[in-house]
């Protein structure tokens, strides 16, 4: 019997644990999907539509193929399962048929031994297209008469159209305001671009190592259009360079394996940065109306509102984000009186699916607006506002859904406002001001704002869908140690998820030696990498297959033992706490392997009529405040200071806590000041990091972040999904405080230079003189 | 990318002898805008002949007080140069409001002067485009053109010149040394570029097989007292919106003299001399610099969507001027 | 063509390069170092930033050619063996990393920095590193990892690296470029 004295282990829940793969990644050593190879590897490349909307009268591939090194050339006639996929329904084509829906829509690929070799082969397949007029206005898309996209679709072009009324949707209000928004498209802007390496098997199926976010979404995907049963399609995850939703969707995996089955070698693909721009879904661009009411103290009385949101050409994952934005469309507010319409709109624009946020972005962006605009209207200040109609434990959304954790909507605005603000800049240092070393100010028109914005996010998939993670977890004792091992298909995409799985193993079986496993399809589904849902979804699965090994353990120790014994830092220790024995002592050889399929509290779908239902499993709240410095006279804005407040019910891992935080705030400011996609007739012009910027560390400023734990006691270890509430609420924050130093309206976002400084004078009329010569 | 052989220059004259020979042929610099154009398939020469290794790596003093800046002169170190931070202060200041130190690391001057526009339908082979393509039409002036000129610009092209370096180079009135097989000449810079009109295909005068081998900087004693600013979209590593490099010399109150010169606003670094004529003698006042800004700007003709850059030309002017002008007098 | 380059302090020859081909690509596809990362290939992010000749560049925009007889250092070249680089081990401490694809190029960037600035201000550590995008961190926590090498002084080892034939060149003697257009005010 061990008398060693017992030791807490390193690196469990609550623990800022360093994550195993960072030696790797530091020494460049982490293989990405984009570094892999194989002997004998071809090289796959992409054609692609240049027209947003066209139909294909003929494809010839004949030429491509007479050049030498090139393997395969493949249309639409060579998928030999069903040509499409999708998310959420399947109307996308793995390769175009008769039509083509946006511009970059694979129409064909080919598979070459040297990557320029395959992309001259591209350059040879004459595609004969016959141009048609794009839809390219969300709106005039839904109205009578507008060409159909996609003749399945019951709606028309209308994907989806989400209803909710509450209360009495006419209900008047002593102060009302209105106004109109708008959201451009965003991009993840992710730095690992698409890439994989598919292995032909001896079986006749095909093993994919790919970057993804959900591997049993993709293997059930790619088997279905290459007509595989799904266990002849084995998906290994590779390291993944970033994912903010990009990942959700299927990019390569179907054209790697087409090519790789075709030429029985194994076929690589890489996208380059504009290709990958044309390779993944965005942030739905947005339209939003609304109206506020409120009594004159200012609590609201009612909230209507009206959103389109612009789909693009195929369905991926809109349906969802529609109900997103129309369930959480009010904030984190109390609300009696609620008529919201949101609509999902087919056009020929590119694809829009999943980015972080997740349809809360958008609308958090318009209804944060409004309350600035009502606390103006009121005289009143806009976190007291703010406050006063502030969701809190028990209050009711506006499906009908009472919030049953806790929502300290405003405490989280009290924390950020009562912050000390940042001192003045230095106006020496242009560094510190607009326009950073372009040395664009010394100081002269630079006005201080200070702005708020709180926002609201679901967690976890919602509405009915049986969202679930598998985990198995493996005990054994080698060189006299006890291992655990954790195995499941949950994919790690930087945020820390493998470092999570590691923590949870140790504080439940309280072993230090934890290896996680590479993520594959030889485990059950994780779910998506997405929604903010792992820790608590796979972390859920993880901790019960503990669970189940601990129980399991602890039988065998008091069979053994022939006296219970429970688990106590990983020493079987009786009742009055003494140790009885250690894990090798009872385990010997024997291995103790449990799997376990774990779901959190089930969600109902929504009434087709008055959007009433218990939508959303989870609630994540997050508030910023932003102070900024403008220089006026040439509309730059310098983002001073970022506050943040969010709860994360129990901060697993703080340090990887605040870097979600930290990071999801950036890619807020990126939408508030520069992030767009620039869609021109359907066509995108600027699908490069020259033209398409986000922020660099000198645009981002310092960040105070309080972190607040209130635990959600229907959450593993209490944990509230952390990933998508700070990119919420820090774009409304920022252009608030771009209000408050302008004056501006600023309806749109990003905002530009040209939207505060010169909006009025650049309507000026300009003298139409002949050109002058500059000499 | 269109197959091409790379050969290492052995010497100027072998290098301009084989790219004038040989149509299809370009020099290479350091390569960061011609290496990126050729992966975009903007540029499809079938020699590179790899100049940037040239002994054109010194700044030395000329005769009569000016500067010769090396042909391949990494940016970097022309930025830093002690004699360029005292005397020409804009030429730092412009170098380092462009690109990233990874860049200005290997570009060289010849190279920055050399850069082609960032206008995107020249870098997309699919579109039409005067500059890339002669004759296929001009695919920004009703499409995505809020970059573009307002200045100078034709229906054949109303592309910007995206050089830093180039605007503060033609505020100074520098000179470019120039080799070619018939000899050598000197080109000051503000005739080195061209206006669109209906050629863009050419963004300079230089002949096929001309190479730039050093810039001259004038002996100009108001340069000690220059700057150069720069609006763009984020706060590190953007292209100009509008840009301004000027000079000014001020005694009492009064402009004896001035250089000013704009970037982002044409398809050549525009020297403005309508505004420096109106500041020559004048009171070195806002409004004054306001009235000087706006002579300069009366013939803007601005596209749909670029016409914000009209005042943000002027306000910088302004706030160029006032900086410079402030400094003068403490 | 044949390309001969030091790379890591190792000298290599390939064979049958294609001329159309960058460094990068000479690097990850042909030399096995694949730490250098591409992200962008058009010098935008610096996810592939090596030093070349002591320099930090992009290799994405530098011509495969333009490599011959020069010495280059990448991500893999930073490390003494199994012991990480104080920069190294600096990012790891403080959660810098997280997807990791910008990290190889911010590492290049950052150790660059810390052997010009040993002890570099927060503007300086911003402006040195405004070349390198990350879209995981919102940089705080790089800020921190620089930090705290540079309280190592992860800046003073190997010093041997840095560039030794710039005597008699322009800008020799002064301060390398660190983008601070005031710096010499």
């Amino acid at each position: 019997m061990s008398t060693a004295t017992r030791e807490t282990v390193a690196g469990r829940v609550g623990d800022s644990a360093v994550r195993p793969d960072a030696a790797l990644k530091v020494r460049g050593e982490f293989a990405y999907s984009s570094d892999l190879f194989a002997d004998d590897m071809l090289w796959g490349a992409t054609l692609r539509s240049p027209h947003p909307h066209a139909r294909i009268r003929s494809i010839d591939v004949t030429a491509a193929l007479t050049l030498p090194g090139v393997y395969a050339a493949l249309t639409h006639a060579d998928v030999p399962g069903e040509n499409r996929y999708g998310l959420d329904h399947r109307d996308q084509p793995v390769l175009a048929e008769d039509v083509v829906r946006y511009q970059g829509e694979p129409v064909a690929v080919v598979a070459a031994d040297h990557p320029e070799t395959a992309r001259r082969a591209l350059d040879r397949i004459a595609v004969d297209y016959q141009v048609l007029d794009p839809v390219v206005d969300a709106e005039l898309a839904m109205a009578e008469g507008a060409p159909v996209l996609h003749p399945e679709c019951p709606g028309g072009n209308v994907l989806r159209h989400v209803r909710i009324r509450r209360g009495d949707p006419e209900a008047t209000a002593e102060v009302v305001v209105t106004g109109e928004y708008r959201v451009g498209m965003q991009d993840q802007a992710f730095l690992g671009p698409e890439s994989g390496l598919a292995v032909p098997a001896e079986d006749g199926g095909v093993d994919l190592h790919v970057a993804t976010q959900w591997l049993h979404v993709d293997q059930s995907q790619v088997a279905h259009a290459l007509g595989l049963p799904p266990e002849k399609v084995r998906l290994t995850l590779a390291g993944v360079g970033g994912a903010f939703g990009a990942r959700e969707d299927l990019s390569m995996q179907v054209h790697a394996c087409l090519l790789a089955l075709r030429t029985r070698r194994p076929v690589k693909m890489v996208y380059g940065r504009e290709e990958s721009f044309f390779g993944h879904v965005h942030r739905h661009p947005a339209l939003l109306r609304y109206e506020h009411g409120a009594d004159r103290h200012g609590r609201l009385v009612s909230v209507r509102a009206e959103i389109v949101l612009d789909g693009g050409a195929y369905a991926s994952s809109t349906p969802a984000v529609v109900a997103n934005a129309a369930t959480l469309g009010i904030g984190p507010y109390q609300v009696p009186n609620v008529r919201m319409d949101c609509w999902g709109v087919y056009t020929n624009n590119p694809p829009c699916g999943a980015m972080r946020g997740f349809g809360a972005v958008q609308a958090c962006f318009a209804y944060e607006s409004q309350m600035d605009k009502l606390a103006e209207r009121l005289g009143m200040d806009p976190v007291e506002l703010r406050i006063r109609n502030a969701m809190r434990e028990g209050s009711t959304m506006p499906t009908g859904q009472v919030v049953d954790s806790a929502a300290p909507v405003a405490e989280l605005l009290r924390r950020v406002r009562d912050k000390p603000l940042p001192p003045p800049a230095d106006p020496t240092d242009p560094r510190d001001l607009p326009g950073g070393v372009a040395n664009t100010t010394r100081g002269d028109g630079v006005v201080r704002g200070v702005g708020y914005g709180v926002g609201i996010k679901n967690v976890a998939f919602s509405e009915g869908f049986d969202d679930y993670s598998t985990a198995r977890v493996r005990l054994e004792v080698l060189g006299g140690e006890p291992v655990v091992s954790v195995h499941t298909a949950a994919v790690e995409v930087g945020q820390g998820l493998v470092t999570v799985q590691q923590q949870i193993a140790r504080t439940e079986l309280g072993i230090a030696r934890v290896t996680v496993l590479p993520a594959d399809t030889g485990v059950g589904s994780a779910g998506s990498s997405s929604a903010s849902r792992q820790s608590y979804v796979t972390g859920g699965a993880v901790k019960a297959a503990c669970e189940r090994v601990r129980d399991t353990l602890c039988a065998l120790a008091a069979t053994r033992l022939g006296r219970e014994v429970g688990l106590v830092d990983g020493k079987l220790v009786t009742a009055d706490g003494a140790v009885a024995a250690s894990i090798a002592d009872v385990l010997g050889d024997e291995v103790i392997e449990r799997t376990v399929e774990w779901r959190h509290r089930p969600t109902f779908p929504l009434d087709p009529l008055t959007g009433q239902g218990n939508a959303h499993t989870q609630y994540a709240f997050a508030a910023h405040r932003a102070v900024v410095d403008v220089d006026v006279e040439l509309g730059l804005v310098k983002v001073v200071e970022l506050a943040c407040a969010q709860d994360v019910g129990r901060a697993i891992n703080p340090q990887a806590v605040l870097g979600q935080i930290h990071g999801g705030s950036a890619q807020g400011l990126g939408l508030a000041v520069m992030e767009e996609i620039q869609v021109v007739d359907g066509t995108v012009r600027n699908p490069s990091f020259t033209d398409y910027l986000i922020p660099t560390i000198v645009d981002m400023p310092p960040m105070v972040v309080d972190v607040l734990e209130l635990a959600d006691p229907h959450a593993p270890y209490g944990l509230r999904g952390v990933g998508e509430p700070p990119t919420i609420s820090s774009t409304p924050a920022i252009v608030a405080a771009i209000r408050a130093a302008t004056g501006r309206a600023l309806t749109r976002v990003p905002v530009r230079p040209d939207d505060i400084a010169l909006a009025g004078s650049a309507s000026r009329p300009v003298p139409s003189r002949p050109e002058v010569p500059c000499d | 990318m269109i197959p091409f052989d790379y050969q290492r220059a052995e010497d100027t004259r072998s290098a301009v002898a084989t790219v004038t020979a040989r149509p299809g042929a370009a020099f290479l610099g350091a390569g960061t805008n011609l290496v990126d154009h050729l992966k975009l398939g903007v540029a499809a020469p079938d020699l590179l002949v790899d100049v940037s290794h040239l002994p054109f790596d010194m700044i030395e003093p000329l005769a009569g007080g000016g500067v010769r800046i090396g042909a391949t002169v990494r940016n970097s170190d022309l930025a830093v140069d002690p004699v360029i931070r005292q005397r020409y202060p804009m030429v730092s200041a412009a170098l380092l409001s462009g690109a990233s130190g990874q860049l200005r690391n290997v570009a060289t001057t010849a190279g920055n002067l050399m850069q082609r526009t960032r206008c995107p339908y020249f870098q997309d082979v699919t579109t039409p485009c005067n500059k890339r393509r002669p004759g296929s039409g001009c695919s920004a002036l009703e499409g995505y053109h809020r970059d573009h000129a307002i200045l100078g610009a034709s229906r054949h092209c109303v592309a910007v010149h995206p050089s830093d370096l180039a605007v503060a180079l033609t505020a100074l009135g520098a000179v470019v040394q120039v080799e070619g097989v018939k000899g050598a000449r000197s080109i000051p810079i503000i005739d080195l570029y061209r206006l669109p009109d209906d050629a863009p295909q050419h963004d300079t005068v230089l002949e096929h097989g001309e190479l730039i081998t050093a810039v001259d900087l004038p002996a100009l004693p108001m340069a000690t007292r220059s700057t150069y600013r720069k609006v763009r979209d984020r706060a590190s590593y953007a292209f100009a919106l509008v840009s301004v490099a000027a000079a000014v010399d001020v005694e009492r109150g009064t402009v004896r003299d001035v250089r000013v010169a704009l970037g982002g606003v044409a398809h050549k670094p525009w020297r403005a001399r309508r505004a420096e004529e109106a500041l020559r003698g004048a009171p070195a006042t806002d409004d004054a610099f306001r009235a000087a800004a706006e002579a300069e700007l009366a013939g803007a003709r601005p596209l749909r969507d670029n016409a914000f850059k009209v005042p943000m030309a002027r306000n910088t002017i302004v706030a160029t001027l006032r900086e410079l002008t402030r400094r003068e007098e403490p | 063509m044949r390309v001969n380059v030091e790379v890591n302090g190792e000298q290599r020859t390939e064979d049958n390069v294609w001329e159309g081909e960058s460094l990068l690509s000479l690097l990850r596809d042909r030399l096995g170092l694949p730490g250098a990362k591409n992200a962008c290939e058009q010098g935008e992010c610096g996810s592939c930033t090596v030093y070349l000749d002591g320099v930090p560049v992009c290799a994405c925009l530098v011509a495969a050619g333009q490599a011959e007889g020069r010495s280059v250092r990448t991500v893999e070249g930073l490390a003494d063996g199994d012991a990480l680089h104080p920069v190294q081990q600096a990012f790891v401490e403080a959660g810098a990393v997280q997807c990791g694809f910008c990290t190889p190029g911010l590492l290049v960037a950052t150790h660059d920095l810390l052997s010009r600035v040993s002890h570099p201000s927060d503007g300086e550590i911003r402006e040195a590193l405004a070349g390198n995008l990350c879209r995981c961190t919102g940089y705080e926590h790089i800020l921190d990892a620089v930090r705290l090498a540079a309280t190592r002084g992860g800046g003073r080892r190997d010093q041997e690296w840095r560039s030794p034939d710039r005597a008699g060149r322009p800008g020799a003697g002064a301060p390398r470029d660190t983008g601070d257009p005031e710096c010499e005010r």
